[in-house]
């Protein structure tokens, strides 16, 4: 029988290779831009990873809010789960958002960071919560007074979000606007938006894959911890 | 006859193990009633959670107040109220070390509606061996001592009242020798006789033997009750006193003005690092380098010192770390305290000169003096700046939290507060550039200083009720 480990890790592979094809065709098939008015043509084939990793990481921080949410009302596991999840995956494809679009900022600004930005700067602010959340769920010990700090503090992210949002459409200073959608502003060449949109694809199958082996996982850890749990009480008593 | 406290259905998890489950238990007047166990049985998270300092997963407690009203002081639904006039007594002292044996035992008067008479307190501190002291700092008693001091702050407050009170003792005994052991068992049988309730949590079996009522807790997790006639004793109370108004948050404005009055760790360690980013600032940065970067570095540093100092760690929460005190107040306060809190822990009175001072400082290093509404103006964003203390202090306290906050990050989480600095560095940038105007477009100073005030107000907001939702 097909279990869902097996799903997390087939969509993990597919989405991997995905991601790696995108990488391969934003090269070979996607056409250069022109410059002016780029300044640096050759650097916006980065875009192919950073808008996917930049939706992506939506996906993740959503998951991470949600499972804050379910945490407050249901007080399940699977809610706790499903915000360990989310925060991790909200950092790896966060980091791959901020890593990503300084360097291209760089070549194409002058500046890696601009900080009257508020896109950019809301999702550094996402970027950091989800890291501290990672970093406080090693080094805290693990508790409902615990559980409850932390995913208030991964709430703030939930007031962050559409901030961000607000910020993408109707507050732009540098950053370019919305690139998903082909229109009369953003201009983007047939081919330039097929590769966007398979890396798109690719980055939310392997964000799907990544999530279920993830929450598996915590599914396993919370198990070994009620086990080491009874061998305490055994130990003790 | 209504009970003083009533507990029903109670579950707790501390941790993930389930300390307590669904355990039913009523305090009456009258009555002393005796935790018992082993070490890590729930005893202390029972005696804890009557005063509604954990979070319950079900069930609810209830108190009943003057009126004879049971109300929710906290139920697994969220619902939380302060406490009636009670006593308190924690494992640690709940007490910092900067305050006066005096005053530690005025303000357990003052939160539960005792009015405050010198003679009586000189009295209560003569009884307990403590009216030499009374000047004295806690951090200045011995062990013993300052053991003392928290029991009797403990009973103070049905000592002193004409009503019956309940009264939650954690290992009183603790550290006591056996004079006042035998003090505290006459003033136990004392105050049932005067019908306040009490509850407390103990190993001394000189202690359990003062008890009408034993709950054990047994090495399985199951929990018995047992009834017994106490031991008799011969015990003489101080008379009550009248009552007064409850003043509970005032008190604790009081106390944490007192204790950065007497000791400025706070002011000092605000200071320090804005003064000397200030003069780095005047010393390194010359006019040449201010008119190749622009206005905005010159907003900016203008406002850098100012900012500096309300995202420093408050003092507050150190104060709160010891011995327990600040989970004292919270209890005793209720669910008010993380508010107070912050507004305590948050700089008010710095920003503002500090702008001031950074513009007259470093006004001769650009050329827009002519411009009036600069001075006139700057006022707005250093009470701005006070929005942003608040969410940063509320930061800091919501990560105090974590059982290791030590081990936390929190300089990750005020990276949030960056935002609504460089809105008002905009903003001032505006006003240098081209004076004050009040339109509301968002390349408007107004509307800029709004909007960083809006997101330290919504950070600020998270931060102190969402916690305690």
């Amino acid at each position: 029988m097909v279990s869902m480990k097996h799903y997390g890790w087939a969509l993990t592979c597919i989405g991997g290779a995905g991601v790696l094809l995108t990488a391969v065709l934003s090269y070979t098939y996607a056409p250069l831009v022109q410059s002016p008015p780029f300044r640096s043509p050759e650097a916006y084939r980065i875009l192919f990873w950073h808008v996917p990793f930049a939706w992506t990481s939506f996906l993740a921080f959503c998951l991470l809010f949600t499972g804050a949410i379910a945490w407050f009302v249901k007080r399940k596991e699977w809610g706790w789960n499903l915000f360990c999840t989310g925060s991790d995956l909200g950092l790896l494809f966060g980091l791959g958002v901020v890593i990503s679009g300084p360097i291209w900022g760089s070549a194409e600004w002058g500046v890696p960071w601009d900080w009257a930005d508020l896109r950019l700067n809301t999702f550094g602010l996402l970027t950091a919560v989800a890291l501290f959340i990672v970093l406080s769920r090693r080094s805290q010990p693990d508790g409902v007074d615990t559980r409850d700090t932390l995913s208030t503090i991964g709430l703030f992210g939930f007031a962050l979000v559409p901030i961000t949002a607000i910020a993408t459409t109707f507050y732009q200073k540098r950053h370019p606007a919305v690139v998903i959608a082909q229109t009369d502003e953003t201009g983007l060449d047939p081919k330039m938006q097929q590769v966007l949109i398979m890396g798109i694809i690719s980055f939310w199958i392997l964000m799907i894959g990544l999530s279920i082996l993830t929450f598996l996982a915590y599914k396993l850890e919370n198990k070994l911890q009620i086990l080491l749990y009874s061998l305490d009480e055994e130990v003790v008593h | 006859m209504l009970p003083l406290i009533q507990l029903s259905g109670l579950d707790i998890h501390r941790g993930n193990r389930l300390v307590i489950s669904e355990i039913d238990f009523e305090l009456f007047e009258g009555e002393v009633v005796a935790l018992v166990g082993h070490n890590g049985c729930g005893k202390t998270t029972l005696l804890e959670s009557s005063a509604g300092m954990h979070s319950i997963s079900s069930g609810k407690i209830q108190w009943r107040y003057d009126n004879s009203e049971m109300k929710i002081i906290r139920d697994s639904e969220g619902r939380r109220n302060s406490l009636p006039p009670m006593g308190l007594t924690l494992q640690k002292n709940g007490m910092s070390g900067e305050e006066t044996v005096e005053e530690r035992l005025k303000i357990a008067l003052a939160v539960s509606g005792c009015e405050i008479n010198d003679n009586k307190v000189s009295q209560l501190l003569t009884s307990w061996g403590l009216e030499h002291r009374k000047y004295d700092r806690i951090s200045q008693l011995s062990g013993g001592l300052a053991r003392r001091l928290a029991v009797l702050s403990g009973l103070a407050p049905a000592v002193m009242s004409q009503k019956p009170r309940a009264i939650l003792l954690d290992e009183p005994s603790e550290g006591l020798d056996e004079s006042a052991r035998l003090l505290l068992v006459n003033w136990l049988r004392g105050l049932v006789s005067r019908g306040h309730g009490i509850i407390l949590a103990t190993h001394d079996p000189e202690i359990i033997l003062a008890a009408d009522r034993v709950i054990r807790f047994d090495e399985i997790g199951n929990v018995s009750e047992t009834s017994q006639n106490p031991v008799s004793t011969n015990s003489e109370l101080p008379e009550p006193v009248n009552e007064a108004e409850i003043s509970k948050l005032s008190s604790l404005f009081r106390w944490a003005y007192r204790m950065e009055k007497r000791n400025p760790i706070d002011t000092i360690g605000r200071l320090i690092p804005a003064i000397l980013a200030l003069l780095m600032t005047h010393t390194l940065i010359s006019q040449e380098e201010i008119s190749v970067v622009g206005t905005d570095f010159f907003a900016a540093l203008i406002l850098l010192p100012s900012f500096i100092c309300v995202v420093i760690p408050p003092a507050l929460i150190p104060r709160y770390a010891e011995e327990n005190c600040g989970r004292w107040w919270a209890a005793i306060i209720g669910p008010k305290f993380r508010m107070a809190s912050s507004i305590i822990g948050s700089s008010i009175i710095l920003p503002l000169p500090l702008i001031y001072i950074s513009w007259l400082i470093l006004s001769d290093r650009i050329d827009y003096l002519n411009n009036s509404d600069i001075l006139a103006w700057l006022w707005l964003p250093g009470l701005v700046m006070f929005s942003v203390a608040l969410a940063a202090s509320s930061l800091h306290l919501l990560v105090s939290d974590l059982r290791r906050s030590s081990a936390s990050v929190v300089s990750l989480l005020l990276l949030i507060l960056v935002w609504p600095f460089l809105e008002l560095i905009d903003a001032l940038e505006m006003i240098i550039l081209n004076g004050m105007s009040f339109g509301y477009s968002l390349d408007e100073p107004l509307s800029m200083i709004i909007l960083s005030c809006l997101v330290s107000l919504l950070v600020w907001g998270i931060s102190v009720y969402l916690p305690d939702a």
